[in-house]
Order: C-alpha cells, then sequence, then structure tokens
C-alpha cells in the first residue's frame, strides 16, 4: 500500500498552496501506480482515490505510515512525520528548498533550482503558485 | 580586524551631554568603524542647522569616520538597540547620551573582544563612587551590591550582567521587545542572554565612562510606574527560569516534528508549544505572558537572519544548543 499526502496547509487568503502539486499531474500519477494508494489529510480536500482517510490523529498517522510500503507527499508536515518514524518515502518539491526543509533520507524530487523562491522563509501567501515548478509525474514513477 | 558599529540612542539630550558623547567618541585612539545616532525624540530636530553639531559632524568626516543619524521608532531604547544588532557588525559599542566615555575606551574593551567574550564593559562612574570591593557581578546579586562597575576596576572580571555602555557580540542574541519604552532591565536582560548563549561577560579596568546622571531627560524618560512593574515582571520571570533553557516553538506542525529531534540534546528545557500532542510543553500564550516579546525564539526569523542554506534540524540546534 501507498500512503499520498497531496496537499499542504491551507494558506490564510485562500490562495492555492504553492507547495501543492497539481491536480491533473496527481490524477496522471495515481494512474501509473499499480499499487493500493491511501490518501491522507484533512476534510474538504480534492479527492484523488477512493479510500481517502481524513482527520486522523498524530497517532493515527503513525499506525498508517508504519503499514504502508512507501508514501508520496508535498512539501508538508506528513514528509516529517514519515521521517520521525523511519519510514522513507518520496517529497514533491516546488518552490521550499528540501536542503532546509527536507531530509537526506527521503527521495527529494526538485525540478530546479530555478523555482526556488528568492527567500524561503517568508510567508507562503506571498509566493504566487507555479504548477511548471514540480516534476512530471513520469519522472517520479522511477523513484518509487 | 573587527568590524565595530558605534550606537548613541539619545532623548531629550541635543543640547546637554549628546555633543560631549559625540565629541568623545570622535577622539578615540580607536575609532568605530561606524557610528549611528538613533534619534527617539519626541521632536526630532534637524542638527545641521546647530553650529555645534556642524562642527562635530565636520570632525566625524575629517577623521572619515563612516556616521549616521537615524530617526527612531519612538519605542523605547531596546528597539534601537535591537536595531544596531542587526545590521551585520562584528561588535556593537553602545554608549549612552549621557554617559561620556575616557579617549581608550573602544581601544580597550577592543583587547578583550575574542571568540569566547559576548560582551565587555568598563566603569561607569558617577561622583560619589560606592564601594564596590564586594560587589560580585553575579545576577542573583543584582538588588543586593552596588553594581561592580559603578566605581574603579582594577583588574578584569568575568561577571553575569552588564550595565549602560559596554561593547558586545552582535546578532547572537535578541534584545527584549516586550519591554515598555522605558526597556528596565533591557541591558541586563540582554548581557545575561549573552552569557546564557555561551559567552563570557567581562568588565576591565583602564576603560572609564563618566556617567553625567541628570534627572531630566534621557533615553528612559518616562516615569509611569506601571511601565517598570511591567518590566521588572518580565525580568523576574526570565530569571525564575535561569537555569533552563527557554524553547518557544511559535512555528508549523512539521516543525515541531523536526524539532523533537533535538530536544534530547537541549540542556534542561521548559518548553512552550503550539502542539502539544507532538511536543509536550506549555502554551504559547504563558510564554507571551512571561516573557513578554517571544519574536526572539521565531526560528524562520533567525533563519531570514542568519542567511540559513543548512536543514531546519540544525537551525533549531543552533538556536537551542
Amino acid at each position: 500500500m501507498i500512503l499520498i499526502a497531496p496537499y499542504a496547509q491551507k494558506l490564510r487568503n485562500g490562495k492555492q498552496n504553492p507547495k501543492n502539486y497539481p491536480y491533473k499531474s496527481w490524477t496522471e500519477l495515481i494512474g501509473l501506480i499499480q499499487k493500493p494508494i491511501i490518501q491522507v489529510g484533512l476534510e474538504g480536500e480534492n479527492k484523488l482515490v477512493n479510500d481517502c482517510r481524513f482527520n486522523l490523529s498524530i497517532q493515527e498517522l503513525k499506525n498508517l505510515i508504519q503499514e504502508c510500503d512507501t508514501w508520496i507527499s508535498v512539501d508538508s508536515m506528513f514528509q516529517h512525520l514519515a521521517w520521525s518514524c523511519n519510514k522513507k518515502g518520496i517529497v514533491l518539491f516546488s518552490q521550499s528548498n528540501p536542503d532546509i526543509f527536507g531530509h537526506k533520507e527521503n527521495t527529494n524530487l526538485l525540478k530546479d533550482k530555478i523555482y526556488l523562491r528568492h527567500n524561503q522563509f517568508l510567508w507562503w501567501e506571498d509566493t504566487p503558485y507555479n504548477s511548471d515548478a514540480f516534476v512530471d509525474p513520469q519522472e517520479i514513477i522511477k523513484y518509487l | 580586524m573587527p568590524n565595530v558599529l558605534c550606537s548613541v540612542a539619545t532623548r531629550g539630550r541635543y543640547f546637554t551631554t549628546l555633543p560631549m558623547v559625540l565629541n568623545a567618541i570622535a577622539n578615540q585612539t580607536r575609532l568605530p568603524d561606524k557610528l549611528i545616532i538613533f534619534d527617539d525624540n519626541d521632536e526630532p530636530q534637524d542638527m545641521r542647522n546647530e553650529f555645534i553639531y556642524q562642527h562635530l559632524f565636520s570632525i566625524f568626516d575629517n577623521k572619515k569616520i563612516s556616521w549616521e543619524w537615524q530617526f527612531a521608532e519612538k519605542k523605547g531604547q531596546h528597539y534601537i538597540h535591537q536595531r544596531a544588532n542587526t545590521m551585520g557588525f562584528d561588535w556593537v559599542w553602545r554608549v549612552d547620551d549621557d554617559a561620556i566615555p575616557e579617549l581608550n575606551v573602544l581601544e580597550n574593551l577592543l583587547k578583550f573582544a575574542n571568540d569566547k567574550i559576548g560582551a565587555v564593559g568598563g566603569s561607569i562612574l558617577t561622583d560619589p563612587l560606592p564601594n564596590t570591593k564586594s560587589s560580585t557581578g553575579l545576577i542573583s546579586n543584582i538588588n543586593k551590591e552596588p553594581n561592580i562597575q559603578w566605581n574603579y576596576i582594577y583588574k578584569p572580571k568575568s561577571i553575569e550582567h552588564l550595565h549602560c555602555s559596554f561593547l558586545y557580540r552582535a546578532g547572537v542574541y535578541d534584545f527584549n521587545l516586550g519591554l515598555s519604552r522605558v526597556a528596565h532591565r533591557e541591558e541586563t536582560l540582554f548581557t545575561y542572554g549573552l552569557l546564557k548563549k555561551g559567552y563570557k561577560l567581562l568588565v576591565i579596568p583602564m576603560a572609564n565612562t563618566w556617567h553625567f546622571k541628570n534627572p531630566e531627560g534621557g533615553i528612559r524618560s518616562e516615569t509611569k510606574k506601571e511601565m517598570f512593574d511591567h518590566d521588572e515582571k518580565i525580568y523576574q520571570n526570565f530569571m525564575q527560569y535561569k537555569d533552563n533553557t527557554i524553547v518557544v516553538l511559535n512555528c508549523g506542525m512539521g516543525d515541531h516534528i523536526v524539532f523533537n529531534k533535538v530536544l534530547q540534546d537541549i540542556k534542561n528545557p521548559i518548553v512552550f508549544t503550539c502542539y502539544p500532542e507532538i511536543v509536550k510543553g506549555k502554551s504559547i500564550a504563558e510564554a507571551q505572558a512571561l516573557f513578554g516579546d517571544i519574536d526572539q525564539w521565531n526560528i524562520y526569523k533567525k533563519m531570514d537572519f542568519w542567511h540559513w542554506t543548512d536543514s531546519l534540524e540544525n537551525a533549531f540546534r543552533k538556536m537551542y544548543l
């Protein structure tokens, strides 16, 4: 089983979080995965698979992480939680720097450093969304 | 050669002691690399129109002392010092606007400014000089003894807090911006914070500053008792936790998870947390109430200031270890 955590925290201005992997790319990626997938996140997020587990407690998430073969996440709390459980996975970076916010134990996929935002430490509300900043699904599947 | 900013915070002393202070700075045997006068007056004036200042400014220019006159935020001298603290200099020599340094003060302070030192100060003298022979300079004795800097210092001595004017290592510890405009205890909290960061504080001989105490004017010229009480309470709260490492996690859930890896290495931590289910501790509201300002523990602000390129985990290590 593969866990996916497709969404980073919602922004206070209601805009798309620049860390979120594009919806179309997720659907393409999911179509390429040959294993059962469970999506985790928060109620109200777009459902990408049939088996969605929303609003789980930290302990419930940890239990699922222990059960999964691996996981794919955007740069969100989930990647840190899985790292703390010593479960390796894939993190889809875009404008945040994996050298700062990633963990070397994981596969941190960054399309190109040119997409990194100039100041890594400002509010995400100030950063425009850029769907070009992410790696393609075909690239991700090579690491799965 | 270390890069030294001389910072003078002033209020209400345009025509009394400030010109004397500036003259003393201009005549130092080791000149600062930059002088900034932070003008915190309620009604700031353009001193370029005053003949004494015209001469002082021309001395600065002739001696090639880079100088600026900056208008401050009128929030108190702690805001000014924090601005100076984060300007990118190695050391800041803070000189009060009524404290006239003898001509060798900066040169002698700098002789002790090595890698292990957080701050170094000399004597701050106002006649009659109290007897400080038994003064220890320990923070626990701050209310029980005359400050060791209030008389001549005959040999270098490690102490736990400094007063008034001194040379400090910049960018290591923040001034507490939660204090009121009077900023009572600001230098005590600041220098003790440098000590807790692992740096030594020293008082040294041959660095005498004459403190022209004047009941009028000055950077602390507020008289509201509640401001002093407010600041004293914050100071006492810090002292309550003086044997702890205060940890304030006012950040995201993922940051808390990363921090957990660092927690085990922190000496005697007292933790304030947003997510007690991830990192156990007291509430952020309690930290705010106790310490006035919690921005000094903002890991993102720190990483920005440090131009950080290493991992978040190592940023927490730099902050707390």
